[in-house]
């Protein structure tokens, strides 16, 4: 039948215990700026997944992390706000940006759409390079971001403290994403990525949906690049260019576009996969690019199906019947 | 602002967009006839170039034949990477992309092992300037130019003329027909894919000596294609023509009144603006 | 009325599909549209769920204008259908594809989804519980948990009507529902139409299998090239002369 109820409240469980047994396992603070990248990155590919789910290949996705990024540092170096209210601000940027792009986008679909959003991520970043040098700090980038400011009594100037942080915002987003997709809106957003014509004729506005989806994910993004802003404490336009956009891509469909958990397979692997081949030095992107073929190869639906390929197989040798796929209603 | 000066900056435009339309025709042709975009397709110009270095700029081989070997080569790789990566993604956008991503990593990478990360220069086979009606050309550059629309003319005329090129016509229209005419899939799409990549490989032997080679020399490019076949609609072969023109004539223009980086942004905004009004592209119907 | 068509015309590059077509489905009937291929029906179809535009015309639903709207702004006013090709959601399983058709009466949001509200779930349990009653009435209730790509035939047709009539919907367009079936499959589909009349329901559908038509249909609507050539009960269309003309070569009409 469908997924059981069960599934999602022990994935979440699971995420959320790893992620906070690891402070207490190291305190070394490469291991912890490694999570925090992972935990970053997974709201970017899980909000990204939100959108493939409906059927869009957004390749502005990062585009809006960027808009959050740049607006949160403005708002707190130029304008004085507090890291905590430009958190919600520089994610509301971002979707109500979103808003019009996406409008805009979504009246093609498929290639064109993919092509579409390619073309605003590269406005987009060209934009924030060479347009507007004092605000943006042009090709140089944007220095001095300070640090997430105190918030009841509490300090984050310390890597344990911001690893803290972004799991928090890591695991609501997750807790968000997973109960979407196992619900109707899950449901309907499967539907339409299958035939959406079909879905249309049944009563489903088609755009509505994609564009919920488009906004939702861009606001996640926003909140993404706010922390990556008051991380880094640097910002530059290649943060939120093509290589970054394409490694989110990787990340999601290497784990898995069909499942709400594939995006947290592919980036946990993949991340962990880029940091032991970095010792690697030259070789690293080419071992990179073969594991990349050789996945999609042999693995077409992403690492996350792998368990279902072979649950399906022992199901097959013992004469049931075949493990449904797609998204669900939870009973 | 004369028109000499207009006119100079259009010719200009367009000399370059003729080669990067040979890229952008290798990539809509493979578009057409396997339904992927081969994000790999400017490390197969990268080849071409570096084909061209080591036999023409160290061997001393004549040009024009350097640029025969050069189109052979890459479009057996073509097929090569087609048989062995790509044969089984048909219509697999997604998947495709991904892998050639990798293919584009194994590439580039591999080129920085084999070949080294610096510029490599190549000697202009060509010298001197050529002056028409007070415009003025290098003839490097008219050759180049001259040279890219001669592989136009052939790709067009393999097209429509050859058994081969008919067949390849056959499949970008209907897949399913042409089986059923008996045409091989399989070694149709194997034959497109290595054309698709001789041309990307002939353009980067074209613009090898005018802008040397490196490992990385194939991103720019490839951006120009997909600008170009957007513009023009995917899977059309004149629209790749008409939009590599406009493409040129836009950025030549262009480059009149902005900085270089700055015009990049053109063809981008050129490109939402042909997906909104016409998604197909100019000539598109694919 | 029920449905209405006032001089509907369809015209896309060169080609007239359909010309002038004006026609009526009395609510609670099960109203028949036959016609030589490419005659127009499916575009009929395509025009009255607005899959595609009208050049010219008004079509009208419960004496409101639906011409123009989109798809799923009509599917909401209550008119459902079914694909020639047998459109599914094939990676879903029987179930979740009934589910999907009862998007319109489930009445979603991302809110309640997000909050997974007692009233959200509420709606979701009854939902189930209607799309395994429906799924029982039309006999697959047995494979609920079956993905619907590897359905028999027969079993997709009834599931593509499962999901229309999950919509609720009160006007039922199927495009040839018998196709593909045994005469004994058709036998149970066109008792089910039957039942769905009985219910109140209306049925507006495209078939080629004469028989069957003429048998269930209370009216019929004869188009040719896009033109309306007669309409009436089967008998009367059975027994004109221009429809039999239309159909020389093809098919004959009869019992």
């Amino acid at each position: 039948m469908e997924r059981r109820a069960a599934a999602p409240v022990a994935g979440v469980g699971l995420i959320a215990l790893a992620a906070a047994t690891l402070p207490l396992i190291t305190r070394d603070s490469y291991y912890l700026d490694v999570a925090t990248t992972i935990l970053m990155n997974l709201t970017l590919t899980m909000s990204f997944r939100l959108q493939v789910s409906t059927g869009q290949i957004n390749m502005a996705h990062i585009s809006f992390m960027g808009i959050g990024a740049y607006a949160s540092a403005l708002l707190v170096t130029r304008v004085g706000l507090s890291f905590w209210a430009t958190l919600w601000l520089g994610a509301l940027v971002a979707a109500l940006l979103a808003v019009p792009i996406g409008s805009v986008a979504l009246r093609v679909s498929g290639p064109y759409y993919f092509l579409i959003t390619f073309a605003f991520s590269e406005v987009v970043r060209l934009f924030f390079n060479n347009f507007f040098e004092g605000l943006f700090g042009g090709p140089s980038g944007l220095v001095g971001i300070p640090k997430p400011g105190r918030l009841l009594g509490l300090v984050f100037d310390g890597k344990p403290a911001l690893y803290g942080l972004m799991a928090v915002l890591c695991l609501i987003v997750v807790v968000a994403l997973v109960r979407l997709d196992y619900s109707r809106f899950g449901l309907t957003a499967g539907a339409i990525r299958q035939a959406d014509l079909v879905a249309e004729t049944l009563g489903v506005n088609v755009f509505r949906y994609k564009l919920t989806a488009f906004v939702l994910g861009s606001f996640v993004a926003g909140l993404a690049g706010v922390f990556f802003a008051h991380f880094r404490q640097v910002l530059h336009s290649s943060d939120f260019g093509l290589e970054p956009m394409v490694l989110l891509v990787v990340f999601t469909v290497i784990g898995g576009t069909g499942s709400v958990w594939g995006p947290v397979i592919g980036t946990i692997v993949m991340t962990l996969a880029s940091e032991l081949l970095r010792e690697l030095h030259h070789y690293e992107i080419l071992v990179f690019g073969a594991v990349l073929i050789l996945t999609m190869l042999f693995a077409p639906e992403g690492l996350v199906a792998l368990s279902g390929a072979a649950r399906r197989r022992l199901r097959r040798l013992r004469g049931r019947a075949p493990a449904q796929a797609g998204a669900g209603l939870a009973p | 602002m004369s028109i000499e000066l207009l006119v100079q900056a259009l010719l200009n435009g367009f000399g370059l967009a003729m080669v990067y339309v040979l890229v952008a025709l290798g990539l809509t042709l493979i578009f057409s006839i396997l339904e992927i975009i081969n994000f790999a397709h400017g490390e197969f110009y990268m080849l071409g170039g570096y084909v061209t270095y080591y036999v023409y700029a160290l061997s001393g081989l004549n040009y024009f034949a350097t640029l025969v070997l050069a189109i052979l080569t890459v479009g057996v790789a073509g097929v090569v990477a087609e048989r062995l990566i790509f044969h089984d993604l048909r219509g697999k956008a997604l998947n495709a992309f991904i892998v050639s991503l990798g293919l584009l990593w194994v590439m580039q990478a591999g080129a920085q092992l084999a070949f080294g990360v610096l510029d490599k220069p190549v000697p202009s086979a060509f010298s001197g300037v050529v002056r028409v009606l007070g415009l003025v050309m290098s003839v490097e550059r008219l050759v180049v130019t001259l040279s890219a629309i001669v592989l136009i003319v052939a790709l067009y005329l393999f097209l429509r003329l050859s058994r081969p090129g008919r067949a390849m016509r056959a499949v970008a229209q209907d897949p399913d027909a042409a089986a059923l005419q008996g045409v091989n899939i399989d070694a149709v799409s194997a034959l497109g894919f290595g054309v698709g990549c001789a041309l990307a490989g002939g353009a980067g032997g074209l613009l090898a000596p005018l802008f040397a080679v490196s490992p990385a020399m194939g991103a720019l490019p490839v951006v120009k294609a997909f600008i170009i076949i957007i513009v023009g609609g995917m899977g059309s072969l004149p629209g790749a023509v008409l939009g590599g023109l406009l493409l040129g004539g836009v950025e030549g223009l262009g480059a009149l009144f902005m900085g270089s980086a700055a015009v990049n942004i053109l063809g981008f905004l050129m490109v939402i603006v042909v997906l909104l009004v016409r998604p197909r592209g100019l000539v598109g119907g694919a | 009325m029920l449905l209405e068509l006032r001089g509907v015309s369809q015209r896309f590059g060169g080609l007239q599909a359909v010309a002038d077509l004006s026609m009526t489905v009395a609510p609670g009937s099960i109203h028949g549209l036959i016609g030589p291929n490419g005659a127009g029906k499916s575009t009929v179809f395509n025009l009255i769920t607005g899959v595609i535009p009208l050049t010219a015309g008004e079509i009208l639903f419960k004496r409101e204008r639906i011409s123009g709207l989109r798809s799923a702004e009509i599917c909401r006013r209550g008119i459902a259908r079914t694909f020639q090709a047998t459109a599914l959601f094939r990676e879903y399983t029987v179930l979740q594809n009934v589910l999907v058709g009862a998007h319109r009466l489930a009445a979603p949001g991302l809110g309640p989804a997000l909050l997974w509200s007692a009233s959200y779930r509420e709606r979701e349990r009854r939902a189930r519980e209607r799309g395994h009653a429906l799924l029982k009435s039309l006999g697959l209730g047995a494979v609920a948990s079956q993905v619907a790509g590897q359905l028999p035939n027969r079993d997709q047709k009834a599931l593509a009507l499962a999901m229309a009539l999950a919509t609720g919907a009160e006007l039922v367009i199927l495009d040839e529902p018998l196709a593909g079936l045994t005469d004994q499959e058709k036998a149970e589909t066109t008792a089910v139409l039957r039942r769905l009349r009985e219910q109140s329901l209306t049925v507006l559908l495209v078939e080629h299998d004469m028989k069957a038509v003429m048998g269930v249909c209370d009216t019929v609507t004869v188009l040719d090239h896009g033109v309306r050539i007669a309409e009436g009960t089967p008998r009367e269309i059975q027994t004109n002369a221009a429809v039999i003309e239309a159909y020389l070569g093809a098919e004959e009409p009869g019992a």
